[in-house]
């Protein structure tokens, strides 16, 4: 369960202050399938980036299933973030020096998994994304959509209870993009959160319900029928 | 297009204005030291090659076997060898004789009266074969009359405040001599020594004194000078049956023994003594080839520590160039263009660097000078070999620094780098671990060696001697009285006091054909006072030592016998008794001299006479501990002149020590009736003798010091872009639950992988170094295992401080920031 009640972030740059989210408020219950729209520049990455505890609000208060986050120190979040996130991002933030089965061991290695575990379940998440041939390659020798799908396994093999996507189709094309949707909408079915920023209208309808944003203020929000 | 490359390497630099400051700072402090070291080098290889006609000089070296089995190698004759080669050989135009190491005259003029230790007594010819710059007179012919003086410039104005006191007269121990000519001071790079010159035609000269004896002493330099044309190589050939025919013969007369002490003679060049130092004669401490090699090497390897710094400092930066190599070949720049380019910049650095390092050395030389004891001088703009050498070696680091980044950077492809695709070139970041690897290794060899050097010299200093000299000092007085030691003994900051022989303390060295245990053996004989071992803290292995109250210890009363003696550990060994128990009551047989004194030593041998062997001490000396401590004897001797009795060794009180010494030169002026006052703490003595190796240390800990900086500015810079350049993924790691800790761990570990791998390479190669140099000396440490980690230990710390300010900045960031870098 994630509630934010009266967000606010502001970026304060040389004189100019960005106020990135306005007064957000919203509640997104366990299990659910969110997808989070709007032009670029309204926040969309921002907020994401509060949810997912990379970055704390000005203001306001975040409950993060259950526990009022604000004010905790970054070791604690970095706990939270450990337990209970997963990240896919737009432009994949695979680890270049790494291979494919090391980038996904990456999320197991600091939640102290054991080694013989680890190999096991990373073997296990690339084989559910269909990229467990290329386990040894660098990211570099992986198409966009490889990429993509080694960001999913990677976001999924820890198992966790939040899953935060910002434009992952993004840099995608159709084919992926589906096969990257059908990846996040099987791990919403199985019980994880997920929340997914897109600009594609039919992605978004793979969600539960769509939240617009305009200039950091949460304009609308589409409850559509499962 | 010329001008577009120095544009962008100009602008690079001002860009990169950290790296770029750090990648040339390294290099000119490099340089600056690289110069330094070359011109140290080239001074100590060139000694006394500016002396005219130097091809042609030599000086007279005897090698041998003695009969101890120990090797001989002095540069020291007996006096009359010069007169008997001039009668053998046509082919020598000049010899001379310098007789160094004799007790300093009190020189005298007015109100200025000191105990002159630059005194020298040469014979006339002597600046007919260094022909020496002349500021006043003709020094080549000023010491014909006996009571002639050639001062250097610098003496001349101490004794007469003016440059050419040509005529002044000077008092030398008393008796008149006038200045005849003036030089001018000696460069520091010279064997020769001496600020006041006297001939030994003077009947008072030490030469004069110490001449006759025939060939048993070798008590003075003997230089030659062959005529233009005649090779030395036919001298040289003609020596051994010189030596049958003059020397063998005497020997046979006094001891048929001697001959079996393979003795050659031979021409040394006079420009290889300082760096072929001997045994005895040398008048200035000579510079060991190998230290001098070592200190080369370190100059080589500072220069390579700093290339190295400008190699990964500058492949690591390539990744921020990879747009504009993208760019360049896009629109069409060819691989070698850029090649071209990057080299050109490479040298744009280097050049910098070169102009910094030149003015650092500038800045620096005179401290350089002051602590070497060296004039130097850095006329780079006059010196054409210099300026070329200089331009050369930094020319070579800006090719060979400068070709490997720009192979990287030119391999760039255009398609990938463009698309923001990958741009680790191939291999670098692998190369770029090696050169770390090497640089660590190198870095750690250097502390290992500087540790090494520093134990050796500490070692030599208090441990290989064998003696406590804590609170010891020497007065040196000719001679050393009995009056003048109680008159000082009864001072009350005094514990105790005894005179000794320039022998007992290895001034100088006094040996005998002795026959004993039915041996016949060369072992060294000093006369020493009661109470001398005491002084130092000598107790006896066996036996006893001299008592005052013990008549008979001193031979007073004995005919047919020489006084009782006190061997060392060495003289029981080569003498063949079992132990140095069984030495105890034996007699040696020797030519033992009843009024010892400098005339006695060469009137012709007196008859042997027996000594009983009363004790036995432990090996000690106050010579230096790269020459083994010869087999020897001491007796209680008389106190004739300086030769039988030098120096008066006081044990002070240490809590009352400065008005003790005030109060011993007090009684000193009234006991000894004006004699200057000489006197020295003993351990500054011996530091005297390791003067060469305590400032070589020091030298090397130094440049240690300079190449370990270079890289640590290296490393800092290299973990600063490291850090830079793994931003993303320290964010990606970061979102991934990684915390700040684990960060930390990860770029330290990425920092301290290479410093132990370097220790791999380090320690086989500083312990065969060390191992090598440390057999230069006769007594010496062993490598210790300590030192090794140690020094590993320190090379981890200061990696892991150079790099952990960046790393912590870094792993302390937000992920949030790390990610959006992208
Ligand atoms: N670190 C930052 N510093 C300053 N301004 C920022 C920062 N991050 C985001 N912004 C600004 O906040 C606003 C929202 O950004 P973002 O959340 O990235 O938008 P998007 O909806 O495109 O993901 C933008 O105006 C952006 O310029
Ligand atoms: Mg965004």
């Amino acid at each position: 369960m994630l509630r934010l009640e009266k967000v606010c972030k502001t970026y304060q740059t040389s004189e100019v202050e960005t106020l990135a989210l306005d007064n957000v408020s919203l509640e997104i219950g366990a299990g659910e399938f969110v997808a989070i729209m709007g032009p670029s520049g309204c926040g969309k990455s921002t907020l994401l980036n509060v949810l997912g505890l990379l970055d704390s609000p000005t203001s306001g208060v975040y409950d993060f299933f259950g526990e009022d986050v604000a004010g905790y120190p970054e070791k604690r979040l970095t706990q939270l973030r450990r337990d209970r996130i997963g990240f896919v991002f737009q432009s994949f933030n695979l680890i270049d020096d790494l291979t494919v089965a090391e980038n996904v061991e990456v999320a197991l290695i600091y939640r102290g998994v054991p080694g013989a575990e680890r190999k096991r379940r990373v073997r296990e998440a690339l084989d559910r994304v269909g990229v467990s041939h290329r386990a040894g390659h660098r990211p570099q020798q992986l198409s966009g959509g490889q990429q993509q799908r080694v960001a999913v396994a990677r976001a999924l093999v820890s198992e966790p209870k939040l899953i935060l996507a910002d434009e992952p189709t993004g840099n995608l094309d159709t084919t992926n993009g589906e096969a990257v949707m059908a990846m996040l909408s099987q791990a919403a079915k199985s019980g994880v959160t997920v929340v997914m920023v897109t600009h594609s209208l039919t992605h978004a309808a793979a969600a539960q319900r769509t939240i617009k944003l305009l200039d950091g203020r949460v304009v609308s929000e589409t409850l559509l029928a499962a | 297009m010329f001008r577009s490359y120095l544009a962008a390497a100009l602008r690079n630099l001002e860009r990169n204005g950290f790296y770029a400051a750090v990648t040339v700072a390294g290099l000119a402090i490099g340089f600056a030291a690289a110069i330094l070291i070359g011109l140290y080098v080239r001074h100590e290889m060139t000694y006394d090659q500016f002396i005219p006609g130097h091809d042609r000089i030599f000086v007279m070296n005897i090698k041998g076997v003695g009969t101890d089995g120990k090797p001989l190698d002095i540069d020291a004759t007996s006096t009359n060898l010069a007169d008997d080669l001039k009668l053998d050989f046509p082919q020598i135009q000049y010899t001379a004789r310098v007789a160094g190491g004799s007790f300093p005259p009190a020189v005298r003029r007015g109100d200025v009266s000191v105990s002159e230790r630059g005194f020298v007594w040469v014979d006339p010819d002597f600046f007919k074969i260094m022909t020496l710059p002349a500021v006043a007179g003709d020094p080549g012919t000023a010491l014909e009359a006996p009571d002639a003086l050639v001062l250097t410039r610098t003496a001349a104005r101490k004794y007469f405040g003016r440059d050419a006191p040509i005529g002044g007269v000077l008092q030398v121990d008393g008796d008149p001599m006038r200045v005849a000519a003036v030089i001018e001071d000696l460069p520091s790079n010279t064997s020769l020594a001496g600020d006041v010159f006297g001939p030994s035609s003077a009947p008072f000269s030490a030469i004069k004194q110490i001449s006759g004896g025939g060939y048993l002493n070798n008590v003075v330099v003997t230089y030659v000078r062959l005529k233009p044309g005649v090779s030395a190589a036919s001298v040289q050939a003609a020596m051994p049956s010189f030596v049958a025919r003059r020397i063998m013969p005497t020997f046979a007369e006094v001891a048929p023994e001697l001959r079996q002490s393979r003795a050659s003679l031979s021409l040394k060049p006079l420009t290889a003594i300082h760096l072929q130092p001997s045994q005895g004669g040398d008048q200035k401490p000579g510079t060991d080839v190998k230290v001098l090699g070592g200190i080369a090497v370190i100059g080589v390897l500072i220069v390579i520590v700093a290339a190295i710094n400008f190699v990964t400092l500058m492949t690591a930066r390539a990744a921020r160039r990879a747009v504009e190599v993208g760019v360049r070949k896009a629109v069409g720049a060819e691989r070698k263009d850029l090649i071209v380019q990057f080299m050109g910049e490479a040298l744009v650095y280097v050049a910098l660097a070169l102009v910094l390092g030149v003015a650092l050395a500038e800045l620096v030389l005179p401290g350089v000078n002051a602590a070497l004891q060296r004039k130097m001088a850095f006329d780079y703009l006059t010196d054409p070999a210099l300026l070329v050498a200089m331009i050369g070696v930094a020319a070579a680091t800006g090719i060979l620094a400068g070709l490997y980044p720009a192979l990287v950077l030119s391999s760039f492809r255009p398609s990938s780098v463009l698309k923001g695709g990958p741009i680790t070139g191939g291999g670098g970041g692998r190369v770029r671990q090696a050169l770390v690897v090497a640089q660590f290794a190198v870095l750690i060899t250097l502390v290992l060696s500087t540790v090494t050097i520093y134990r050796q010299t500490v070692f030599a200093l208090k441990d290989a001697t064998h003696t406590n000299k804590d609170g010891v000092v020497m007065l040196f007085a000719s001679p050393c009285t009995d009056g003048l030691r109680d008159a000082i003994a009864a001072l009350p900051g005094v514990r105790a006091a005894a005179c000794s022989s320039p022998a007992a303390i290895n001034m100088s060295s006094t040996d005998d054909l002795v026959a004993a245990n039915g041996k016949k053996v060369i072992v060294s004989w000093a006369p020493v006072d009661f109470g001398f071992f005491d002084i130092y803290g000598i107790r006896p292995v066996a036996g006893r030592l001299f008592q005052s109250n013990r008549p008979g210890d001193d031979g007073a009363g004995l005919t047919d016998a020489a006084p009782p003696i006190v061997l060392n550990e060495s003289a029981v060994r080569s003498l063949g008794f079992a132990s140095p128990q069984a030495a105890i009551g034996r007699l040696v047989n020797w030519h033992f001299r009843p009024n010892l004194s400098l005339k006695a030593i060469s009137a012709p041998e007196p008859p042997l006479k027996p000594s009983e062997v009363i004790g036995v001490v432990p090996d000690f000396t106050f010579g230096s501990v790269r020459r083994p401590i010869q087999g020897g004897f001491f007796y209680v001797g008389p106190k004739t002149d300086w030769f039988a009795s030098v120096a008066l060794n006081i044990k002070l009180d240490p809590s009352r020590m400065p008005q003790t010494l005030v109060a011993i030169d007090r009684v000193f002026k009234r006991v000894s009736g004006g004699q200057p006052v000489l006197r020295l703490f003993v351990d500054q003595l011996l530091l005297l003798q390791y003067l060469d190796t305590v400032i070589q240390g020091a030298f090397i800990a130094v440049c240690a010091a300079v190449a370990v900086s270079i890289a640590c500015l290296g490393l800092f810079a290299l973990s600063a872009y490291t850090a830079e350049r793994r931003t993303k993924e320290i964010g990606i790691r970061k979102a991934m639950g990684a915390s700040s800790s684990d960060i930390l761990r990860l770029l330290l570990w990425q920092f301290t992988r290479p410093v132990l791998l370097a220790n791999l390479i380090a320690w086989p190669v500083g312990y065969a170094v060390m191992n090598w140099w440390l057999r230069g000396f006769a007594y010496h440490v062993d490598p210790s295992l300590l030192t090794f980690v140690a020094a590993a230990l320190a090379a981890v710390l200061i990696a892991l401080v150079t790099v952990s300010v960046q790393s912590v900045l870094v792993a302390r960031a937000k992920p949030v920031t790390a990610l959006r870098y992208e």
